[in-house]
């Protein structure tokens, strides 16, 4: 079953000092299955991060649509789950209060959330601090606590926003190796923007690959990596190599010096 | 919510759809200076119908064109260069006093973290002591006049002016200082080009809160205190229950700060902190 | 943390402990500072510089203090000047907080109000003083009118500062949670904006210390600015000293009990802002 579609979107921006307008997204189509982990890759400044925050309804297409499961999106929803770069933790929650927001909203019993909360602290290795507030945490363990919020309110789709970006690369191996093995265990949908080649083909099963801005989509790669994955197999196996490489090039084809401008975090309170 | 991805698009010269710019900069301002101008015209306006309506007397509130007439008045006969004059002269000299004693004091202080310790319990509560309460002890010491006026102004400035470029130069970054001293810079140089630069985000913002009571000490001590300056224009006033004339020198007042702010402390601080990018102090 | 128990056990002097426990005890921190300037006070008054006329010891002004508290003078005035002061605050709170968030919350009534509120700002608070007076008369009304105009205007700008700094991303994440307008507002603007309301009130108490002095002196009836004043009139300058002092002594238990305490267990705890010994550490 199809849990998201995208299907000719577009997005022009306004610009608000020169009232200009920019073509962030010309048209970009593609779907992801249920159970499935789709990352979407791209030269930086081409709107990766965009297209999530139009799947996730924090602005709106001027043109084209996003469907899940069957319904068209209209602003925010609990059925779109978003991890942040900058985690976007609650600072005046404790990381239960962090992990059971998305129940309390629905209206679940205390005891039965906080049941359900841990369970998931668990799940990504955060049992013993759920009295601790997120400021005490560190970065990765923010970032888990950032899934684990996601992952107890059971989204249709979760969607990562370059999660482990602003992570030392130590840390970032360890995270992205433990969200495999959460994928592996629950198969959410995930959808995933990220500009790091080795990570989305460490962690997907499809990888779409846009061109620079007005960005469409250039190919859809999928990557044949046999489940439960490890970093150590993974840069052993010739399937990894090769994806990586391929991947390498389709990015080089229409490589552009003048384009190469680090990309906004998404705007506001980014990294 | 303004979108992320799409300034640095414009600026990198992508290919922009349909350009359209919007008139220039002085369009932009002459438009801001409306949009600042329109609420205020509205207010007063509004205040004009409400008298007119209820009826109130002059006694409690009076029309707008009273208070226009009282200022009018005012100019005509000179009183209110006088006024004006004589509160500018001694806020000017208050302040330039406070600030050629503050800053030096402060970065002194912050300097050294023995001394910063220990003073600042003692600054955080003479900061909360400045300005008005002085005003019993001053007209003691100094006797009524332009002297306790201009000491209060600066008493009630000096403290958290000095606080606050204290806590700036603590907050300059270890690595600042350690690579100033490591490219040789000696003591004048590391005050005049790394301390009070570093502090500068703090001293703007303890301005801002030291200008703020200073103003307010420079009206009450001139309530209290002497024989000319708007505040004391406004305790005249009072006692001849003049509603017209009260109402016109709070609003030159107003007038007053809203120039300091705008012709003074926003350039200083678009010209330093943001033009350096370093994010302002807390206010 | 681990410094506690060093390995290598070398005798320590006891008086050497003695002084390393105090100097790291809060109350010596904080009161520590005072005792050399009250010496240096002490001594500048019994040098005979200046006459006793204008300037007294810290003896003098114990006495002076023991003396109006048993004639009940003086705990007549501090509650004098305290009702007025939690009569002020308390409106001041009641009508600022929901109008700075009235305010913060559209866009539309920011841009209209934001101009009036700047100049309302601006004319500084005492200069309401006259008008009030002539409205109100010498009265408890008139003192509180000014200190709730004196809260309320940089309570709101804080309150409207504060709604614009919380991350845009923290409201994106509640309402990708489901969370609806109301529980946004509640759940996370509140608390997200706290850091600068409670620079907001400190700024406003500051301000309103103030004005309820300065209309203690200029309305003069009661009060510890009353009693500063009317000291002052017929000369005793230990009055005035006295006064000084308690105000000062009243704004730093304010401080300390009220609202460090608030900001320790909200804002310092959440980790948004540092604590001002931290920054000086």
């Amino acid at each position: 079953m199809t849990a998201l579609v995208i299907e000719g979107l577009e997005k022009v921006y306004t610009d608000a000092y020169s009232g200009e307008e920019v073509v962030a997204i010309g048209d970009v189509s593609f779907t992801v299955e249920q159970g499935e982990f789709v990352s979407v890759l791209g030269p930086s400044g081409c709107g990766k991060t965009t297209v999530l925050n139009a799947v996730a309804g924090f602005v709106d297409p001027t043109g084209g649509e996003v469907r899940v499961d069957g319904h068209e999106v209209r602003g925010p929803g609990p059925d779109r789950g978003v991890v942040f770069q900058s985690h976007a933790l609650f600072p005046w929650k404790t990381v239960l209060g962090n992990v059971t927001f998305g129940l309390r909203v629905q209206g679940i019993r205390r005891r039965e959330r906080e049941e359900r909360g841990r369970e998931f602290l668990e799940l990504v290795g955060l049992d013993g601090f759920e009295r601790r507030y997120p400021h005490e945490l560190s970065g990765g363990m923010q970032q888990r606590l950032g899934v684990a919020r996601v992952l107890t309110n059971e989204p249709a789709v979760m969607l990562m926003d370059e999660p482990f970006a602003s992570i030392d690369a130590q840390t970032r191996r360890r995270l992205q190796e433990d969200l495999t093995r959460i994928f592996e265990k629950r198969r959410p949908t995930v959808f995933f923007v990220t500009h790091d080649i080795d990570e989305a083909v460490f962690l997907s099963d499809r990888i779409v690959v846009l061109s620079h801005r007005p960005s469409s989509v250039q190919e859809i790669v999928p990557v044949d990596l046999p489940r439960p994955r490890t970093w150590r197999a993974a840069v052993d196996a010739p399937a990894f190599r090769d994806t990586v490489a391929r991947i390498n090039d389709l990015l080089r084809v229409d490589e552009d010096p003048e384009a190469g401008e680090p990309e906004p975090a998404g705007g506001g309170a980014g990294a | 919510m303004t979108p992320g991805p799409a300034g640095s698009a414009v600026r990198g010269a992508a290919r922009p759809g349909g350009a359209r710019p919007r008139s220039g900069r002085t369009g932009g301002r002459a438009r801001a200076l409306f949009r600042f101008l329109l609420p205020l015209a509205v207010l007063t306006a509004l205040w004009a119908l409400v008298v007119e309506v209820t009826g109130v007397p002059m006694r409690v509130f009076p029309q707008v064109t009273d208070v226009a007439a009282a200022i009018r008045d005012m100019a005509l006969s000179g009183e209110l260069v006088q006024h004006l004059g004589a509160s500018l002269r001694r806020v000017l000299i208050g302040s330039v006093i406070a600030i050629g004693t503050a800053l030096p004091f402060g970065i002194a202080l912050g300097a050294s973290r023995a001394l910063s310790a220990f003073f600042s319990p003692l600054l955080r509560f003479s900061v909360a002591l400045a300005g008005i309460a002085w005003i019993p002890i001053a007209t003691l010491w100094i006797g009524y006049g332009d002297g306790a006026v201009i000491f209060i102004v600066w008493n009630a400035m000096f403290f958290a002016l000095a606080y606050n470029t204290m806590l700036g130069v603590r907050r300059i970054p270890t690595s600042l200082l350690r690579s100033a001293r490591s490219l040789g810079a000696g003591r004048w140089r590391m005050f005049w080009e790394v301390l009070l630069p570093g502090a500068m985000p703090s001293i703007v913002s303890g301005l801002r809160v030291g200008l703020g009571y200073g103003w307010r000490g420079l009206v009450a001590a001139e309530i209290i205190a002497t024989s000319a300056g708007l505040g004391y224009a406004l305790f005249l006033a009072q006692s001849t229950f003049s509603t017209d004339v009260i109402i016109a020198s709070m609003v030159i007042i107003g007038v007053l700060w809203l120039l300091t702010d705008r012709l003074l402390l926003a350039p200083l601080e678009r010209n330093t902190v943001e033009r350096w990018g370093m994010a302002g102090g807390e206010r | 943390m681990a410094v506690r128990t060093p390995r290598t056990r070398r005798p320590v002097p006891v008086h050497r402990r003695v002084w390393a426990r105090l100097t790291r005890s809060p109350a010596f921190r904080t009161l520590g500072p005072f005792v050399p300037v009250v010496a240096l006070w002490w001594i500048l008054a019994e040098s005979g510089l200046f006459p006793p006329a204008f300037f007294v010891g810290p003896d003098v002004v114990a006495a002076e203090f023991v003396e109006m508290v048993r004639k009940g003078v003086l705990p007549g005035y501090l509650s004098d000047s305290l009702e007025r002061l939690v009569y002020g605050v308390g409106f001041g709170l009641l009508i600022g907080l929901p109008m700075g968030f009235l305010t913060a919350m559209s866009l539309r009534v920011r841009r209209a109000l934001w101009p009036i509120l700047l100049f309302f700002q601006a004319i500084a608070d005492i200069a309401w003083l006259p008008i009030v007076i002539v409205w109100f008369g010498f009265s408890l009304t008139a003192v509180t009118f000014v200190i709730v105009y004196t809260i309320m205007f940089p309570l709101m700008l804080s309150v409207v500062s504060g709604v614009e700094q919380v991350p845009r991303e923290l409201v994106r994440a509640a309402r990708s949670l489901g969370a609806g307008r109301t529980r946004v507002f509640f759940e996370v603007v509140v608390p997200g904006a706290l850091p600068s309301i409670a620079t907001g009130i400190r700024t406003g108490l500051g301000y309103g210390w103030r004005a309820l002095v300065a209309a203690e002196i200029i309305v003069g009836t009661s009060g510890i600015g009353f009693m500063m004043f009317d000291a002052r009139r017929v000369g005793d300058v230990s009055q005035v000293f006295l006064g000084m002092i308690v105000l000062g002594v009243l704004w730093y238990m304010l401080d300390a009990l009220i609202l460090a305490p608030f900001e320790k267990a909200t804002v310092e705890r959440w980790g948004m802002v540092r604590s001002l010994e931290e920054g000086d550490r």
